[in-house]
């Protein structure tokens, strides 16, 4: 199930908290422009959060980026989580819930995951984690 | 440097205009400054006589290094010192820019002037010239967005560090509202504050409402979790105030469930289940 490539894209760096907040607000403003309701809204902000908190967290350094997607006449909001980090030695686990290295909840990943409705992540061990994710919007 | 293609050449190339480089130099600072000095907002960086004659001293140096100097480590730290000394005075971007590319007008016109035996030389010369140019142009700007960051990262410094207040509303009872956002070094001073309240007021209730909180993700809601477990062992109940419908809901999603965390709808009725828990 591959959607189109997006029409535009934003970006947004992520190298600290403050970071967090920023990509949370483009994802949010976006997913407004293109009539989400305010509960997907929250849901694709909070998406955006966990995947950006990772990046800060475990890979110091990465990039956010929110773009509309197209599929026949479905439109969606696309994340994509980058960072060049460490990468994710055990994919199965870090989607499994209440698994963490560091100290938290171990819900970020399998969290988004419940949150959006495709999700994809790749990682090779050493080179960074890629995950795309994409809310579709209610026709 | 490479990213800019700089080589030995480039400076061979520049160090063709050692030989006229005084006599250039003093006709292109005086037209450089007659221009800038003709610009409200650019004059307004100069006080006197005596400084315009102190700037146009350490100008000339410039140009001078401009051409001929070894771009080396000495080099660069001058280079970004200069750009401190731009951004801390309030030289805009625009105005640096846009003051460069005038004096580089200038200086390539007068290399045509003084090669027309040699127009090919000269234009690899001004080739060269540019690329040391864009160079210094692009430290000079590293160094202003490089001053901001360092702005910005004190206000985010001030900001985690700011108190959370720990307000009495009666005998027992606490309320502590919570602002801007929990990052994780900003949770570890709540939590503190949190204890230390408990510890003061003897309190057997705390109210925490999260209603001023940016952004509440599982991060946010674990740093949450575990302040209100630590005052549970110092034998203080919480409750958590604040939440919006949309937030509530992405975290039951995420898998944050409710029963770690004792919630309210609003503030007043936290405050009411907190005084149950008082009597209770």
């Amino acid at each position: 199930m591959q959607a189109q490539e997006p029409v535009d894209s934003q970006i947004q760096a992520i190298r600290r908290d403050a970071d967090v907040i920023s990509a949370r607000q483009m994802g949010r403003r976006l997913a407004e422009d293109m009539g989400f309701g305010r509960p997907d809204q929250a849901l694709i902000a909070t998406a955006i959060s966990e995947l950006a908190r990772n990046i800060v967290v475990y890979a110091g350094y990465g990039e956010i980026e929110v773009s509309v997607v197209r599929q026949g006449h479905r439109q969606g909001l696309r994340i994509v989580a980058r960072d060049r980090g460490p990468g994710i030695a055990d994919l199965g686990s870090a989607l499994a819930d209440g698994y963490s290295t560091g100290n938290s909840l171990g819900l970020g990943l399998p969290g988004t995951r419940r949150i959006v409705d495709d999700f994809d992540i790749r990682s090779t061990p050493g080179e960074g984690v890629e995950v795309t994710a994409v809310k579709w919007r209610r026709q | 440097m490479r990213w800019f293609d700089l080589s030995e050449s480039d400076r061979t190339q520049t160090r063709e205009l050692s030989r006229i480089a005084d006599d250039v130099s003093e006709r292109i600072i005086e037209a450089f400054y007659a221009h800038l000095l003709s610009d409200q907002t650019a004059a307004r960086h100069f006080r006197g006589a005596d400084h315009i004659a102190r700037v146009k001293q350490g100008q000339s140096r410039y140009f001078r290094e401009l051409i001929s100097a070894d771009v080396d480590d000495s080099y660069i730290a001058d280079r970004r010192r200069i750009g401190s000394i731009h951004e801390r005075t309030g030289v805009t971007p625009t105005l640096y820019i846009g003051s460069y590319a005038y004096y580089l007008n200038k200086l390539a016109l007068e290399v045509q002037q003084q090669m027309p035996e040699a127009p090919e030389k000269a234009f690899t010369l001004i080739l060269s010239l540019f690329k040391i140019a864009h160079f210094d142009m692009a430290l000079a700007l590293e160094t202003y967005v490089d001053a901001r960051e360092e702005t910005i990262k004190a206000r985010e410094r001030e900001l985690s560090e700011l108190p959370t207040p720990v307000l009495q509303l009666r005998p027992g009872l606490l309320l502590i509202p919570v602002v801007g956002t929990l990052d994780s070094y900003r949770a570890r001073t709540l939590t503190v504050q949190l204890l230390e309240g408990i510890k003061e007021h003897r309190a057997r209730a705390v109210v925490l409402d999260i209603t001023g909180v940016a952004a509440v993700d599982s991060a946010v809601a674990n740093h949450l979790i575990q302040s209100m477990a630590a005052a549970r062992l110092m034998g203080a109940h919480s409750v958590l105030t604040g939440l919006s419908a949309e937030v509530a809901q992405s975290l039951v999603k995420v898998g944050v469930t409710g029963e770690a965390l004792n919630t309210a709808g609003d503030l007043q009725r936290g405050i009411q289940l907190a005084e149950n828990l008082l009597k209770g």
